[in-house]
């Protein structure tokens, strides 16, 4: 090198990550980067739920002498699985505030971060959706486990079609998730306070709603809802809430800074 | 030369408080600049909004001409390395450096495991159980090898002991020399890394203090020794910008000596020596806070 | 590097005591910018700096993509450069020292005289 070339700036490579999609893809990847909080615990918990109810199931048949002397409803009632669909929005407020200052430092924009985020949410929303169904299937197969148990597709999808199955999963997975992005953003603005005030206004809309159903005399009206419509159409009713919440999550993020 | 990095009456408030107080500025493109000033002085601040990691109370902040703020093109150019970094809980060493190439398009896969080796820094440990100086190891191994046109390297040694400081430079400018890019150092270690800055910007309480060329500040500033009379005498009408006293002797410090200046000052009995850099910019960011000079001029 | 002199300047200084004391002969290759830098641990930006003050005083001269080298006739002129300046920039502050002492001119001449036989 000479004395004049020295000061010769150094022609950019050629981008190789520049589309807007392969950007997107990256936030992706950066969330799989370390996949133990996403893909390895949901499914340790719901395999660890599952493993409980057998046990208690077994218990329970041994006691009353066989599974012939139950009633053949008795292992349907079981909430354990909305647990796990519960459990997402954990999953996305964990993902988003581990990751975000991080990216930020790596240079990605917040629209390129929340868009891969929300690619990653929907991704895993099918991926969870569609495993449970698949085990849902085994498990009617197998005239639940041997003991007519019915746990991935519990009271309520008991009857249903597996496509409806799958499609409820879906909705309720999407619901979650983007709930937790939205709790995360809000987080990621105004740490506890925002939260305080985030809860605090859903308890008060809650709790109004309760007021005027109790004042309306409307609780038969809204049990006849739950009883006439049918699954899918209630799961299809949560899609405009989480499109909400997706929206509140992007215009909340856009503003974070890599101190929240 | 180009203008890589402008900044426009930049101003940050943070409730009551002002971190950056109408800051303006640019940086041309090719060269090491050095964004010097005490801790808490405002420099990480004024980092965060020029790579638009946080927004501006007031101003304006152009990167490659364009405004930073959810530019993936302009910000794709860039790497900001800060001690403050937060990376997600159970990442290891290995996760940041397999994420990098992902983000930074120049990311130099060799380069980075030999500086990985340089710096003996534990891959397989979570980073949050790393120690202050490995975790600034990993930021500087990841604000060299992302080769990034624009790099901040904002304090990246902090923890970093003498030997690997030494080493940082030395990779600095091996790989400046071989890659020439727009560095941004940013440090409170003046004395140290001074000799590798071509361009200074101090800030000083959210202001810029000094903005000039590094070699220009060298020797723009000479400190005379001698009875306090003389001293005064020779220093009367000139640029002072320290004046001490003891008993007897006066020491000041000012600007805009010639060579004709110090010759005559020495023949006047004066000793004259010049400021280093790093005393410069002491005297400049309140080397002497809580000493009101007028109270000295009392006291003498 | 001392801290209180600009880089440039002691980096062409240096060079012209290796080419005054014949470590770097006439017509020898003078190391590059990015050498330069390396080895001082300085901005290339200044080494080039120091190396155009000596291009300009026609003591290197560029030679396109090969190289900078020690112009002919290099020494002679640094020589007689030191040799003007040498009364103002060392004689002087000698001078006005040995006056403060009250030290003779004959007295210094004597002492100087000395030196330079040892």
């Amino acid at each position: 090198m000479t004395a004049t070339d020295t000061r010769a700036a150094s022609a950019p490579a050629p981008a190789r990550g520049a589309t807007p999609i392969a950007r997107i893809l990256n936030v992706v990847r950066l969330h799989v980067a370390n996949p133990v909080p996403t893909l390895v615990l949901p499914w340790a918990i719901t395999f660890a739920i599952f493993a409980l109810n057998l046990a208690i199931w077994l218990m329970v048949a041994r006691a009353a002498g066989g599974v012939e002397n139950l009633e053949e409803d008795a292992f349907q009632y079981n909430g354990g699985i909305s647990w796990i669909v519960v459990f997402m929005m954990v999953v996305a407020i964990q993902a988003m505030s581990l990751t975000f200052r991080f990216a930020l430092g790596f240079s990605v924009t917040r629209r390129d971060y929340y868009l891969g985020s929300a690619l990653f949410f929907v991704l895993l929303s099918l991926l969870y959706s569609t495993g449970l169904t698949v085990i849902g299937g085994i498990e009617r197969a197998t005239d639940g486990w041997g003991l007519g148990a019915a746990f991935f597709a519990p009271f309520g999808l008991y009857e249903e079609p597996m496509l409806t199955v799958w499609f409820v999963y879906l909705a309720a997975m999407l619901l979650f998730f983007f709930l937790g992005a939205a709790v995360a953003t809000v987080w990621m603005r105004w740490r506890a306070y925002g939260l305080y005030v985030f809860f605090l206004g859903l308890a008060v809309v809650v709790v109004a709603s309760g007021w005027i159903i109790t004042a309306t005399d409307s609780w038969p009206a809204v049990g006849e809802f739950f009883v006439s419509t049918s699954p899918v159409a209630i799961a299809a009713w949560t899609l405009p809430v989480t499109l909400v919440c997706a929206a509140v999550g992007f215009a909340l993020l856009r503003r974070a800074t890599s101190r929240s | 030369m180009t203008t890589v990095v402008e900044a426009e009456g930049l101003t940050k408030r943070f409730g009551k408080v002002t971190a950056l107080d109408n800051v303006s500025f640019s940086l041309e493109e090719g060269a090491i600049h050095g964004l010097l000033g005490r801790n808490g002085a405002g420099k990480t601040t004024l980092m965060n909004l020029l790579t638009a990691q946080d927004f501006a109370s007031d101003g304006a902040v152009r990167i490659f001409g364009a405004s930073p703020v959810e530019n993936a093109t302009a910000l794709r150019r860039v790497c900001f390395i800060k001690e403050s970094q937060v990376y997600p809980d159970d990442f290891k060493g290995k996760h940041v450096l397999r994420s990098a190439p992902w983000f930074f398009d120049n990311w130099d896969a060799e380069f980075a495991q030999r500086l990985v080796a340089a710096f003996d820094v534990p891959l397989d440990r979570k980073m949050k159980k790393l120690s202050r100086g490995q975790r600034s190891a990993i930021g500087v191994i990841v604000g060299l090898a992302s080769r990034a046109e624009l790099t901040f390297l904002d304090e990246p040694y902090a923890g970093l002991d003498a030997v690997a400081r030494r080493r940082f430079y030395d990779l600095l400018l091996e790989d400046y020399a071989a890659h020439p890019r727009t560095i941004v150092l940013s440090t409170h270690l003046i004395d140290e890394a001074a000799d590798l800055l071509q361009r200074v910007v101090v800030i000083d309480q959210g202001r810029v203090v000094i903005d000039a060329d590094a070699d220009e500040l060298r020797g723009s500033a000479t400190t005379l020794v001698g009875r306090a009379s003389d001293v005064d005498a020779f220093a009367a009408g000139r640029d002072v910008i320290d004046r001490t006293t003891m008993g007897g002797i006066a020491s000041v410090t000012m600007t805009g000596l010639s060579d004709e200046d110090r010759r005559a000052a020495s023949a006047a009995g004066l000793e004259a020596a010049s400021v280093s850099l790093q005393e410069l910019i002491v005297n400049r960011t309140g080397g002497r806070a809580g000493l009101d000079p007028s109270a000295q001029e009392d006291a003498a | 590097m001392d801290e209180g002199r600009p880089i440039f300047l002691q980096v062409a200084e240096m060079l012209e005591a290796q080419i005054l004391d014949g470590s770097m002969p006439e017509g020898a290759q003078v190391p590059s910018i990015n050498e330069l830098a390396q080895f001082h641990r300085i901005n290339p930006a200044t080494a080039l700096k120091g190396i155009n003050l000596l291009v300009d005083q026609h003591t290197l001269y560029k030679r396109r993509g090969i190289g900078m080298f020690v112009a002919d006739g290099a020494r002679t002129r640094l020589l007689a450069n030191r040799r003007a300046e040498f009364a103002t920039l060392h004689l002087r502050p000698v001078v006005d020292r040995a006056k403060k002492i009250g030290l003779s001119a004959q007295e210094l001449q004597t002492m100087i005289v000395k030196e330079m036989e040892q």
